[in-house]
């Protein structure tokens, strides 16, 4: 029964044109950052900083390091805004449209409604991510070498890598990243559960976000910043230190896990007490 | 099958139903009336477990809906005013979609109802593809999936176009006769409860100022249409028999319980009044409403 039920929630979720803006302007965007790499001298400051460091450049310019370079600005903007507009959507864009009612017209419980919508939301927040690191590699690929994996993420990493050390890497990252696309869509899908329009749940998720992130860089702030959502969100990021701090990493997706469970709880509390009309 | 209790909702400080007792008892087509904002779709939602009662208690097939919502709502098929679906996916996926929270539904079920409400050949299309009319039988095949044994239909012509109230009527009509459902039928149409239902309820400013048989509604009062030359002096004679009660439109008067129209044409004869017609008036739902809903705004003029 509880997989006849998300089947049919991921059968609206995944027959909306909407849920595919993410993926397509992943491909999109990749593409423009793989060409501008390829075609411009925008790969100049990496190898001056290999070469500065005593590596040979041509061994990392590699597809492998393109397909990273270009997760960064995209796992920070276009992920959060993606994975909050479907989230948004989940249950405020049904009850805008009135199909809530006629579900709610059904012997299911709200407990459970929210639970399904929330694993197909879920569920497409995993795909989001998985799709960005084959498209990313796909792309980098077409256009540089397969060769070694080079990381600079100032003041926190700097790691080379072999091909397959580095893809190994490169996929832990990615496995990492989906429990950030998760937290921000289970943010806007605790703002949806409200009496609030899909594109305000959203809004306000985001905003969330971003305001995280900008007081986590403040520098008044830099002594807090483990209180920040947004700096346990980029736990993924760590995956390509060397060596990895799985201790850190643990203790950034406990306090995922706890930030989920509360967005979730005050979701469903929100969503169980309010009344639903027309 | 359906009984509220005292029940009271508020949104904020707005009360949106007050104090409402109601009862539907099985196999009646019972149709709750009222203008719109009278608090009909407040308290079909508190009866689907959708908006939560501040008061009262809220029983459907034997289980208290805020309590048991599950176990209430097993058997009971709703169909609201705007029949709204997931139009970029075909009538059949919404109906697989929205009958799997109910129970896991068969192919087979679902073929038998589309074929029931006459969408067989337009299952497979996009529901963005439907006319309204489509819609609604798409709507109604919704609700007949879980083999409801109670129907709740909220305002279900609106919309339609003249051809569509008809179908519409003539489905309804069908459901209770073939299938033997208990129908609640909300509606501001008058005319359509005329013709369906036996038993009302009217709403007005979320109160019940009315519940009982349409029948009882029809001759609440003993209306007698009275053409004479002189109709205030007339009504003036017969009040002083106390052989009327009251009068209306210059032309109506209500005949005191047990008087006759000979009785009246006699009186008016002996005191010379020229009598051209006198016929017995039958009351329509609309004029008893009408009535229903003057009396009701002079009561509360009168408490303020």
């Amino acid at each position: 029964m509880f997989y006849l039920q998300l089947r049919n929630e991921l059968w609206k979720l995944f027959g909306k044109k909407r849920t595919y803006i993410g993926f397509l302007m992943f491909l999109l965007a990749q593409n423009v950052i793989a060409l501008v790499f390829r075609f411009s001298s925008a790969s100049g400051g990496m190898v001056r900083t290999l070469e500065g460091n005593g590596y040979l450049a041509q061994e990392y310019v590699s597809g492998l390091t393109i397909a990273t370079v270009m997760l960064f600005p995209i796992a920070y903007i276009l992920l959060p805004l993606y994975v909050s507009l479907v989230g948004g959507d989940l249950v405020a864009k049904e009850a805008e449209d009135g199909t809530l009612r006629m579900i709610l017209s059904r012997p299911v419980s709200r407990f459970r409604l929210l639970l399904l919508k929330w694993v197909a939301g879920a569920i497409f927040s995993f795909a989001l991510v998985m799709t960005l690191g084959l498209f990313g590699l796909g792309f980098a690929s077409i256009w540089f070498p397969w060769k070694g994996l080079f990381v600079l993420i100032p003041g926190e990493v700097f790691s080379v890598f072999d091909v397959w050390s580095g893809l190994k890497h490169y996929a832990a990252a990615h496995w990492m990243m989906a429990p950030k696309a998760v937290s921000v869509m289970t943010l806007a899908f605790m703002f949806s559960c409200f009496n609030v329009k899909p594109a305000a749940a959203t809004i306000l998720a985001l905003s969330f976000v971003f305001v995280n992130f900008i007081m986590m860089n403040i520098p008044y702030f830099r002594d807090l910043q483990h209180w920040f959502l947004t700096y346990h969100l980029n736990v993924w990021q760590f995956m390509f230190a060397q060596p990895v701090p799985w201790w850190k990493i643990g203790e950034s997706l406990s306090i995922l896990a706890g930030f989920n469970l509360t967005f979730l709880a005050i979701g469903v509390t929100a969503f169980q007490v309010r009344d639903i009309k027309s | 099958m359906i009984e509220l209790r005292n029940v009271t909702k508020y949104f904020g400080r707005r009360v949106a139903v007050d104090d409402l007792t109601l009862g539907v008892p099985k196999g009646q087509i019972f149709g709750l009336l009222g203008h719109n904002g009278a608090g009909k779709s407040t308290a079909i939602g508190m009866m689907l477990g959708q908006v939560w009662p501040t008061r009262g208690e809220v029983v459907i097939c034997g289980h208290d809906v805020t309590r048991r919502r599950q176990d209430a709502l097993l058997r009971v098929g709703a169909i609201f005013e705007t029949p709204v679906f997931y139009d970029y996916l075909s009538g059949w996926r919404n109906l697989e979609i929205l009958s799997h929270y109910t129970a896991p539904t068969s192919p087979e079920r679902i073929r038998e109802v589309i074929d029931w409400v006459g969408l067989t050949g337009r299952e497979r299309s996009k529901v963005r593809t439907y006319s309204h009319g489509m819609r609604a039988r798409l709507a109604l095949a919704q609700a007949l999936l879980p083999q409801p044994e109670l129907l709740i239909l909220d305002e279900p012509g609106d919309g339609l176009d003249p051809e569509g109230i008809h179908e519409m009527r003539q489905t309804i009509r069908r459901l209770h006769l073939e299938l033997g459902l208990t129908i609640l039928l909300s509606s501001h149409l008058l005319s359509e409860v005329e013709q369906l239902c036996t038993r009302i309820a009217v709403l007005n400013q979320g109160r019940k100022v009315f519940e009982g048989l349409l029948a009882e509604a029809k001759q609440a009062q003993d209306w007698v249409r009275l053409r004479v030359d002189d109709f205030g002096r007339a009504v003036k004679a017969l009040r002083s028999e106390k052989l009327v009660v009251d009068e209306r439109d210059g032309q109506l008067v209500a005949l005191a319980p047990g008087v006759g129209t000979d009785q009246v044409v006699r009186r008016l004869v002996e005191q010379g009044t020229a009598v051209y017609e006198v016929a017995r008036e039958e009351q329509t739902l609309e004029d008893f409403y009408l009535e229903l809903m003057r009396k009701d705004a002079v009561v509360e003029t009168l408490k303020r």
